[in-house]
C-alpha cells in the first residue's frame, strides 16, 4: 500500500507542466432575450465556474485544447451544455420550464442526474444544514429525509444519535448506515465496551460521524435501498450517507471568499416532570429527611421538623418549586463559530475552514469543546490530470458527561429530586480535608460532589484524510485512484473520588481506543454514445479496506492518596488490551445504458472477499439492476398541468460478513474473576494466571449474510414543478444472518455462532413538495414526507422464537420475536382470561405478576416530517415538525417518579382507602369477582406496581409530535450592503427541540433512549440526562 | 508520452498491492490462544467459581438458612430474580463445567500421565453438578455439556444427579489410584487448592461422597452400605486437610463478604453494620459457645436483628473477625465429617461412638475458627475449647443437628442443605414473605427457560426438593 501511495505521489509530480489558457466571454439570456442575472457557468468535470453579472454577462478561463464543455444553468431553466469551439464568445439562451436537472451524489461519490436513477436518493444541501446547526450532524436529518428515523438519546453534551434507514433488518446489530465523507468510508461506531447490555452506568459518547462540521458540508446524500448502495458492498447493507464537503469556487473576480457563521444558543430542560408538591419526603406518611426521591411522607402544611434535609436544622417543611430541578440543572450555553476562506480558478481550488463548538451543559460541570480544521483542495494539472486532497482534524474534549442506566453513582436522573429537598443546600459539597459534606444521608451522595469531584472525561482526536488522482488520457475515459485514512484516538478517563458513597475507596478507569480505517479505490470510467439515441457509461473498480481497533485500558481500584490516578496508587489494578483487524477486497462494476435521455438502466455487480469469513468461503458476489423511465418525455405527456413523470424500479442483492476472530475455538487469558456487584477478583490469583474458554461455539461453516431487496417508485411533478410527488415502496429480505444464537447454558456454552433466520422489511415512502404560494416578494414552500417501515421476523433458528437484541435493568429487553418484529419484552400483570382485567392478590389488594411477554414493536409504525419555508421579502421563516407514530417505550424515569411518589398522579387517594377497582379476584370455582380488597395505602399501591419486575404499568405508546426546529432569517439586501466589502449578510434567530406538541408519556421526552447509537436498543429509557430545548441567534456573512 | 508513463505507473500500482489471499489471512486473534494448559484453566475455574459463589450466593442467600439476618437482593421472601438465578447457573455450567469438561477430555486423551488432571476435573465437576442440584433440584446432567448431541439437554431427577455425582467421584478416585509414580504431569501451579497433592484430592472426593450420601440417605436408607464403605476410606480428618481457597486480602484479592461492605458502606462491618447475625444463629451461640465472641459483636446484649432486617445501632452485628478481606472461601471442614459420624452412630448406621465423634467435631470446628483459620483476629485457648466441649451434656440427635447448623456457618449451600435436611433449627420465613416456608429452591433462569424447551415448568420456591422428607 505504501508503494502505491508513493507511485500516486510520483504521478502528481511528473505531471506538473503548465499549459496555455484562454478566456471565454458571453451573455446568458432567456428565450425572450432578457438577461439572466446570476446564472451559473461551470467548466464540466471541474469546479471551475462563474456567474453572470447584472447584464447577464460572464467571463471564464478555460484550458487550451479540445474537450472543454461549459454547463449553463439557472433556477427554473433547463441546463445547457456547449462544447467550447474556436470562438471565444459563447452566448446562450436558456429554455424555461424544462426539467430541473438536479444532480445528486450517488455511490462512490459519482454525481448523476436525479432523473437517471432507478432508486430513491434524498439529498440535503448546505443551506438546509446550517439554518439551525446541530452539534451532532445526524440530528440535522431528523424530519427532513424520508425513510430515516433519527433518535437522539439524551441531553448529555456530545450525546450520540442513532439513525435507522428503512427500518431494522439485521438481528446482529448491523443496522447503522455506512458514512462516507468525500468518497472515504469513515467510522461511525459508538464504542461502549462492545456491550448491547446497558445495565450498568453507561456514558453515551458521540457516534463517530458526529464530528463532521455542518459548515463544511456541501451536500448529504442518503442512499436508502440496496440498489443505491450496491457499489459500497456489504458495509452499506443498512444504507449509506454520503457527505460531500465544500470546495473553493471560482467566482470570476479573483478575490478569495471569506465566510463567517456564528451562533449562540441557550439550552434548557425540554420537559420538566410534573412533580407533586403537597407531600414531603418520607414513607408511610412519616417525614424522613434522608428519603431522597421517595416522597411518601406527610402532607406539607408548614409543620416544623427537627431535621430538615441536608442541613439537619430544625425549621418549617416547605416544598421547593419544581422539586428544585431548575436549581440543579443549569442553563447550557452553546457557541458555534465557523470561519472559512476559499478561492479557486480554472487551475486550482481550495477551502480552509475553522470551526469551533464550545458548550456548557445543563448538567453542572459539564462542558464540551470541539474544534474542526479542514482543508479541501484540488488542482487541475492539465485537461488530462487532476488531483484533490482533503484533510480534517477534529479535536473534541468533553468533561462531566453524566452516566445513565443503573449501578453507577454518576447517574443524573429526574427521579432524585424530592419535594422538600432544596438543591441549593448541597453547596458546598466538600470540606477542606477533602471529605464529602452536605449529603442528605450517609448512604446518599451529594449530587454536586458527584458532578464536581468525579471525572468523566473524553478527549478525542480525529483525522480524516483523503487524496485522489484522476487521469483522463483520452476523451470519455477516466482513471481515478482514491486513498482515504480515518484515524481516531479516543481517550476516556473516569474516576470516583475517594469518599464517593458506593465507591468509598475511590477508583479510576482509563480507556484509550484507537480506530484506524484505510480505504483505497481504483476506478476506471468510460462513456460513449453507441448511437445518437443510445449512450453507455461503464465503470469498473477495485476496493481495499482495512479496519483496526486497539483498546488499552487500566482500572485502578481503592486509591491510597485521593485524586492521584497512578497505577501504583491503587490496591487493585486491572489492565485491559484488545485488538481487532479486518480486511476487505472488492471488485465492482456498474454499467449505465440510457436511451434518448428518458430510459436508463443501471446494472452493477460487486464481489467482496472478507478476512472475517472462512478462507475457503470468503468470497461473495452481489448484483443489482435498476431502471428509470421518464414516461412524460417518452410519451410526450408534459403539459402545463403535468410537468414530469418518472417510474423507477430496482432489485439488488447484498452480502455481509461478520466480525473478526469469530471462527476459531479460543481460550482467552483472563484478568478478573467476575462477581456480583462488580466485586471482582484479580488474576494472577495467589500467583496463578488464568485462561477460560470462549462462551460462543464457533460456526462450523459460515456463509455470508444475504439481503435481497426490491424497490419501485414514481416521481411526478405538476403545475410547472410547483407540486412534486415522490412515492417509493420497498421490500427487503435479509437471510442467513450471522448471529450468536443463545443456546441452553447447560450445554456448557451460552451461544452458537451460525447463519440463521430471515427478517423481512417493507415500507412506503411519500414525499410531497409544493410551492402553494409564490409571487413577488413572497413564497411558501412546504415539504411533507411520510415513511413507514415494517419489520417482520419471519424465521429464527429451529425451536427459537425470540432472540435478544438489547437488554436493560429490571428484565425489560428488546427482542426479535418470530412472527413479529423488534419487540419490547417485559413482565405484565396476570389477567383474567375472560374479562382481561388484572388479577388481584386477595391478601393485600395488589396486582400479580404474570409471565414475560412482548408489548409491541419498539420501532415506529410511521414517521412524518413537515418542513415549511416562507420567504417574505428578505425574511425567511422556516420550521420543521416531526411526527412519530407508534412503537412502545418503557421509561424507567416515569417508573421511578411514580413509585417514589414524586409525580403528580400519585396524589390520587393519598389519604383515603385505596381499592384497585380495575382488578378482579379469582374465586375458587374459576370465576372472578370485582376487587374489594383495599391496598394498605396509596404508597403501597404505587410501590407494588413494579414488584417482581412488572413493567406493564410503565409501558407507553411512544408516539409524539414535536416542533423540531424553527428559524427566522433576514438577508440584508444588496441595496443596503451597497458596495461594502460584505457580499452577503444574514442574521437570524433559531431554535431546536422547540416544543413537544403531543405525547402520552408523562414527565419526560419520549425520544430518550438508554441505548446510544452503538446498540440496537430502542424503547427503553433509564435515568437519562433530560434532553434540552435550544434558542439562539445566528449571523452569517460572506466577504 | 508522459501519460503513457502515468498509465503504466497506475498499472504497476495495482500489481504492487499485496496478494489478496495473504492479506485476507489475518483472522487469528492475536490476544487469544487455540489451546490452554490445565495449569491456567484450573485457576480460572476455581477462582471464578469462588468469586461468583461468595459474592452471588454468599452475600445474597446467607439469610435463607438465617445465619445472617438479611442480605441484599435476597430471595428470602420467595422470588428468585433472573440475575441471581442467571448468574449462578451461567457460572456453574459455562464457566466451571464448560471448562472442566475440556480439561477432562484433554487429560483422558493424554493417557495415564494426566490421570491427576482428569481426576481433579472430575471431582470439581461432581461438586458443581451436586451444588446445582441442591439449588434447583432437577438439572441437566446426563445430557449436559454435550451440545453436539443434546442441543436441548433434558433435566435429570435429583436422585439421578446425586447418584451420578457419586459415580463421577468414584471414577476420579480410581484415576488417582492409577496416577503413575513417575512422569506425571505437574499440576501444582494450577491446583490453587492443594498444589497437586492428590492425597488431599482423594480425601476431598471421599468427603464429598459422604456429603452427597447423607442427602440421599434422607430419602433412601439403602445407601447405608455405601456410607459405611466410604467411612472406611481416607476422609478430611483434620483442619490441616480442610479445603480452603485462601484470599490474600487487599485489592483484587478480597473475599466478597467483606468486599460488599468496603465497596459500598465503609471499611468495617462492625461500624458499617451490613452483615448481622440471624436470630437462630445468635440464639444457639449465646449461651456460652466460644464462637459467639468470634462471630458476633454485641457488648450490650441487644440481640440479633429481626429476620429480614439489617443490623443497626440497636442490634448485634457480625464481627470484623469474620467479615474480613482475607477470609478464606471454606469448601470443606473435617468437623462436617465428624458430625456426620456422630449422627450415623446415633442412628445405628455405624457402631462408632457418637459422643466421641461429636466431641471431636466440636473441637475441630472451635479450633478451626479459634486457631487454625488463616488470618484469625480473635483466637481461642485450648482450655477454652476443651472446657466448653466437656461442659455439654451427653450428645443427642438434636445437639448434633444444631452443631451441624453452626458448623455450616457462612457456607450458603451447606447451611441451606443442613436446614432442609435436618429441619434443625426450625426456621420460618420473614413476615413479608410470599412463601409459606423458607426458600426451598430457585426458579430456573429465564435464559435457560427460553432457549431450552426441555426446562421443567417452574414451581413455587417453597416446594421441597427430592432429598427433603
Amino acid at each position: 500500500m505504501k508503494k502505491l501511495l508513493l507511485l500516486l505521489g510520483l504521478a502528481i509530480f511528473t505531471s506538473g507542466a503548465l499549459w496555455a489558457q484562454r478566456s471565454i466571454t458571453g451573455t446568458v439570456t432567456d428565450q425572450e432575450g432578457e438577461a439572466l442575472i446570476g446564472a451559473s457557468i461551470l467548466l464540466k468535470g471541474t469546479s471551475t465556474g462563474t456567474v453572470t453579472d447584472v447584464d447577464g454577462k460572464y467571463q471564464i478561463t478555460v484550458p487550451d485544447g479540445p474537450g472543454n464543455v461549459l454547463q449553463f444553468s439557472y433556477t427554473g431553466f433547463g441546463t445547457q451544455e456547449i462544447e467550447v469551439g474556436i470562438s471565444n464568445v459563447i452566448d446562450v439562451a436558456l429554455e424555461e420550464g424544462t426539467v430541473l436537472e438536479e444532480v445528486v451524489v450517488t455511490a462512490l461519490g459519482i454525481e448523476k442526474e436525479s432523473r437517471s436513477l432507478g432508486y430513491s436518493v434524498d439529498q440535503l444541501n448546505s443551506e438546509e444544514l446550517v439554518k439551525a446547526r446541530e452539534s451532532n450532524i445526524v440530528n440535522s436529518l431528523q424530519g427532513k429525509v424520508t425513510g430515516v428515523v433519527v433518535n437522539n438519546t439524551s441531553g448529555n453534551l456530545g450525546a450520540s444519535a442513532k439513525i435507522l434507514i428503512r427500518g431494522a433488518t439485521s438481528l446482529s446489530g448491523r443496522n447503522n448506515p455506512l458514512w462516507v465523507i468525500d468518497g472515504q468510508p469513515v467510522n461511525d461506531d459508538q464504542f461502549n465496551g462492545g456491550q448491547a447490555n446497558r445495565i450498568s452506568g453507561t456514558r453515551d459518547f458521540a457516534n463517530g460521524a458526529s464530528v463532521i462540521n455542518p459548515d463544511d458540508i456541501e451536500t448529504i446524500s442518503v442512499l436508502k435501498g440496496a440498489a443505491a448502495t450496491a457499489l459500497y458492498g456489504s458495509r452499506a447493507a443498512a444504507g449509506a450517507i454520503i457527505v460531500t464537503t465544500k470546495r473553493g469556487k471560482t467566482k470570476g473576480d479573483n478575490n478569495l471568499q471569506v465566510s463567517v457563521n456564528s451562533s449562540y444558543r441557550m439550552d434548557d430542560l425540554f420537559v420538566t416532570p410534573d412533580y407533586q408538591q403537597e407531600y414531603a419526603m418520607g414513607s408511610l406518611a412519616k417525614y424522613d429527611s434522608s428519603s431522597v426521591g421517595y416522597d411518601w411522607g406527610p402532607r406539607i402544611v408548614g409543620q416544623t421538623v427537627s431535621h430538615l434535609p441536608v442541613t439537619g436544622e430544625s425549621g418549617p417543611l416547605r416544598a421547593v418549586k419544581d422539586n428544585g430541578v431548575k436549581d440543579f440543572f443549569e442553563t447550557g450555553n452553546t457557541w458555534l463559530n465557523n470561519f472559512a476562506i476559499s478561492d479557486g480558478n480554472e487551475k486550482y481550488d481550495y477551502r480552509i475552514s475553522f470551526g469551533a463548538l464550545n458548550q456548557t451543559g445543563i448538567v453542572p460541570a459539564s462542558e464540551l469543546d470541539r474544534y474542526n480544521v479542514s482543508l479541501n483542495a484540488g488542482l487541475r494539472h492539465s485537461p488530462m490530470l487532476r488531483s484533490r486532497f482533503g484533510v480534517q482534524f477534529i479535536k473534541t474534549d468533553s468533561r462531566g458527561t453524566a452516566a445513565a442506566g443503573a449501578n453507577d453513582p454518576n447517574i443524573v436522573g429526574l427521579s432524585s429530586f424530592s419535594s422538600t429537598l432544596d438543591q441549593r443546600n448541597f453547596i458546598p459539597w466538600i470540606d477542606e480535608a477533602g471529605n464529602q459534606i452536605n449529603n442528605p444521608d450517609p448512604q446518599i451522595n451529594n449530587p454536586y460532589w458527584i458532578r464536581h469531584e468525579n471525572l468523566n472525561n473524553r478527549d478525542d482526536s480525529r483525522i480524516l484524510a483523503n487524496a485522489a488522482l484522476t487521469f483522463a488520457p483520452f476523451e470519455n475515459f477516466e482513471l481515478t485512484g482514491k486513498f482515504g485514512y480515518d484515524y481516531d484516538q479516543d481517550n476516556r478517563f473516569f474516576s470516583n473520588r475517594k469518599g464517593t458513597i458506593t465507591r468509598l475507596e475511590g477508583n479510576f478507569e482509563t480507556t484509550n481506543i484507537n480506530n484506524i480505517q484505510l480505504n483505497t479505490d481504483i476506478i476506471a470510467r468510460y462513456s460513449f454514445d453507441i448511437t445518437d439515441d443510445l449512450a453507455l457509461s461503464a465503470l469498473g473498480g477495485f476496493n481495499y479496506n482495512k479496519r483496526q481497533r486497539t483498546i488499552e485500558g487500566l482500572f485502578g481500584n481503592q486509591l491510597l492518596v485521593p485524586q492521584l490516578f497512578s497505577p501504583g496508587n491503587v490496591k487493585q489494578s486491572v489492565p485491559d488490551r484488545d485488538f481487532r483487524e479486518q480486511v476487505l477486497f472488492g471488485l465492482y462494476t456498474s454499467i449505465d445504458l440510457s436511451y434518448r435521455d428518458w430510459l436508463t438502466m443501471t446494472i452493477t455487480g460487486r464481489n467482496d472477499w472478507s478476512s472475517t469469513l472462512p478462507l475457503n468461503n470468503n468470497s461473495y458476489f452481489y448484483p443489482s439492476v435498476s431502471t428509470a423511465f421518464i414516461f412524460s418525455d417518452a410519451l410526450g405527456l408534459a403539459s402545463d398541468f403535468f410537468s414530469y413523470g418518472k417510474l423507477r424500479a430496482s432489485f439488488a442483492q447484498v452480502g455481509n460478513d461478520t466480525d473478526p476472530y469469530q471462527l476459531d475455538f479460543l481460550f482467552f487469558p483472563v484478568t478478573v474473576a467476575t462477581g456480583q456487584y462488580s466485586l471482582n477478583v484479580n488474576f494472577p490469583f495467589n500467583g496463578a494466571s488464568a485462561y477460560g474458554k470462549t462462551n460462543t461455539i464457533p460456526p462450523a461453516d459460515l456463509l455470508p449474510e444475504q439481503q435481497t431487496s426490491f424497490e419501485i417508485g414514481t416521481e411526478l411533478d405538476f403545475f410547472d414543478y410547483r407540486l412534486g410527488l415522490d412515492i417509493a415502496y420497498f421490500n427487503t429480505q435479509n437471510k442467513d444472518q450471522i448471529l450468536a444464537l443463545p443456546i441452553p447454558e447447560s450445554t456448557g456454552f451460552g451461544f452458537l455462532r451460525t447463519n440463521v433466520g430471515q427478517v423481512n422489511t417493507s415500507g412506503l415512502e411519500i414525499t410531497l413538495d409544493a410551492t402553494p404560494i409564490k409571487f413577488k416578494g413572497f413564497s411558501w414552500n412546504t415539504i411533507v414526507n411520510f415513511s413507514s417501515a415494517r419489520t417482520e421476523v419471519v424465521e429464527l433458528a429451529e425451536g427459537v422464537d425470540r432472540v435478544l437484541i438489547a437488554s436493560a435493568f429490571n428484565s425489560v429487553q428488546v427482542v426479535a420475536e418470530k412472527g413479529k418484529g423488534f419487540e419490547l419484552l417485559g413482565v405484565p400483570w396476570q389477567r383474567d382470561s375472560v374479562t382481561g382485567r388484572p388479577l388481584i392478590n386477595p391478601e393485600d389488594g395488589t396486582r400479580i405478576a404474570g409471565e414475560p411477554k412482548t408489548f409491541g414493536s419498539v420501532l415506529p409504525d410511521f414517521t412524518m416530517g413537515f418542513v415549511n419555508s416562507f420567504r417574505i421579502g428578505d425574511f425567511n421563516l422556516s420550521f420543521t415538525i416531526d411526527w412519530r407514530e407508534g412503537g412502545v417505550m418503557k421509561p424507567s424515569t416515569v417508573e421511578d417518579l411514580q413509585v417514589g411518589g414524586l409525580a403528580k398522579e400519585t396524589l390520587l387517594n393519598r389519604e383515603g382507602t385505596f381499592i384497585d377497582r380495575e382488578g378482579v379476584i379469582a374465586n375458587a370455582d374459576g370465576t372472578v369477582r370485582d376487587n374489594d380488597v383495599p391496598v394498605a395505602s396509596a404508597e403501597h399501591f404505587w410501590t407494588a406496581l413494579d414488584d417482581n419486575s412488572i413493567a406493564e404499568p410503565f409501558i407507553f405508546d411512544a408516539s409524539f409530535v414535536k416542533l423540531r426546529e424553527i428559524s427566522l432569517n433576514y438577508s440584508f439586501p444588496q441595496s443596503l450592503l451597497g458596495n461594502s466589502f460584505i457580499k452577503n449578510l444574514i442574521i437570524g434567530v433559531e431554535a431546536r427541540n422547540v416544543a413537544l406538541l403531543y405525547s402520552v408519556i408523562p414527565h419526560i421526552d419520549p425520544e430518550a433512549s438508554l441505548f446510544g447509537s452503538g446498540a440496537d436498543g430502542w424503547g427503553i429509557e433509564r435515568s437519562n440526562v433530560p434532553s434540552t430545548r435550544s434558542i439562539g441567534v445566528n449571523l452569517r456573512a460572506t466577504f | 508520452m508522459k501519460y503513457i508513463k502515468l498509465s503504466i505507473l497506475f498499472l504497476v500500482g495495482l500489481l504492487v498491492l499485496p496478494s489478496c489471499d495473504k492479506a485476507l489471512d489475518i483472522n487469528t486473534d492475536p490476544l487469544a490462544a487455540s489451546s490452554a494448559d490445565p495449569n491456567v484453566i484450573l485457576p480460572f475455574v476455581i477462582v471464578q467459581y469462588s468469586s461468583r459463589f461468595e459474592s452471588e450466593l454468599g452475600t445474597r442467600i446467607m439469610d435463607v438458612p438465617q445465619h445472617f439476618s438479611a442480605c441484599f437482593n435476597s430471595p428470602r421472601t420467595g422470588p428468585t430474580t433472573s440475575f441471581l438465578t442467571g448468574n449462578t447457573w451461567g457460572m456453574y455450567y459455562t464457566q466451571v463445567l464448560g471448562n472442566l469438561v475440556l480439561v477432562e477430555q484433554d487429560a483422558l486423551a493424554a493417557g495415564e500421565s494426566r490421570n491427576n488432571v482428569a481426576a481433579i476435573a472430575k471431582i470439581l465437576k461432581a461438586k458443581a453438578f451436586f451444588e446445582l442440584s441442591c439449588i434447583w433440584d432437577k438439572i441437566p446432567f446426563s445430557e449436559a455439556l454435550d451440545g453436539a448431541t443434546y442441543s436441548s439437554p433434558n433435566f435429570d431427577d435429583q436422585e439421578a444427579v446425586f447418584r451420578g455425582c457419586l459415580s463421577i467421584l468414584d471414577e476420579a478416585i480410581s484415576l488417582i489410584d492409577k496416577v503413575p509414580a513417575e512422569g506425571v504431569f505437574d499440576v501444582s501451579g494450577g491446583d490453587v487448592l492443594f498444589g497437586g497433592d492428590m492425597d488431599k484430592w482423594r480425601r476431598w472426593a471421599n468427603s464429598l461422597k459422604l456429603r452427597i450420601l447423607m442427602l440421599i440417605r434422607n430419602k433412601d436408607t439403602s445407601v447405608d452400605s455405601q456410607i459405611q464403605a466410604v467411612l472406611g476410606q481416607p476422609l478430611i480428618e483434620s483442619n490441616d486437610q480442610a479445603v480452603l481457597l485462601p484470599y490474600a486480602g487487599g485489592g483484587g484479592a478480597q473475599n466478597a463478604f467483606y468486599g460488599i461492605v468496603s465497596a459500598f458502606f465503609g471499611p468495617s462491618n462492625e461500624t458499617a453494620q451490613v452483615h448481622g447475625p440471624g436470630e437462630p444463629l445468635y440464639d444457639l451461640l449465646k449461651d456460652g459457645d466460644p464462637r459467639f465472641d468470634l462471630y458476633i459483636l454485641d457488648p450490650d446484649g441487644l440481640g440479633a436483628p429481626d429476620n429480614g432486617f439489617f443490623p443497626d445501632d440497636n442490634t448485634a452485628v457480625l464481627r470484623d473477625n469474620i467479615i474480613r478481606d482475607d477470609l478464606p472461601h471454606i469448601m470443606f471442614l473435617p468437623s462436617e465429617i465428624s458430625f456426620y459420624r456422630a449422627e450415623l452412630a446415633l442412628l445405628g448406621v455405624t457402631n462408632e461412638d457418637a459422643q466421641e465423634w461429636f466431641d471431636r467435631g466440636l473441637t475441630q470446628i472451635l479450633e478451626f475458627w479459634g486457631q487454625d483459620i488463616p488470618g484469625a483476629q480473635i483466637t481461642l485457648a485450648d482450655a477454652t475449647i476443651s472446657d466448653y466441649v466437656s461442659s455439654l451434656p451427653a450428645v443427642t440427635m438434636q445437639m448434633v443437628h444444631e452443631q451441624q447448623y453452626l458448623e455450616s456457618f457462612i457456607r450458603p449451600i451447606v447451611a441451606w442443605n443442613t436446614v432442609r435436611r435436618t429441619k434443625v433449627p426450625a426456621l420460618s420465613p420473614p413476615s413479608n414473605a410470599s412463601i409459606t416456608t423458607i426458600l426451598k429452591r430457585f426458579n430456573y433462569p429465564p435464559d435457560e427457560v427460553s432457549s431450552n424447551p426441555n426446562t421443567p415448568a417452574n414451581v413455587n420456591t417453597d416446594v421441597p426438593q427430592w432429598f427433603e422428607n
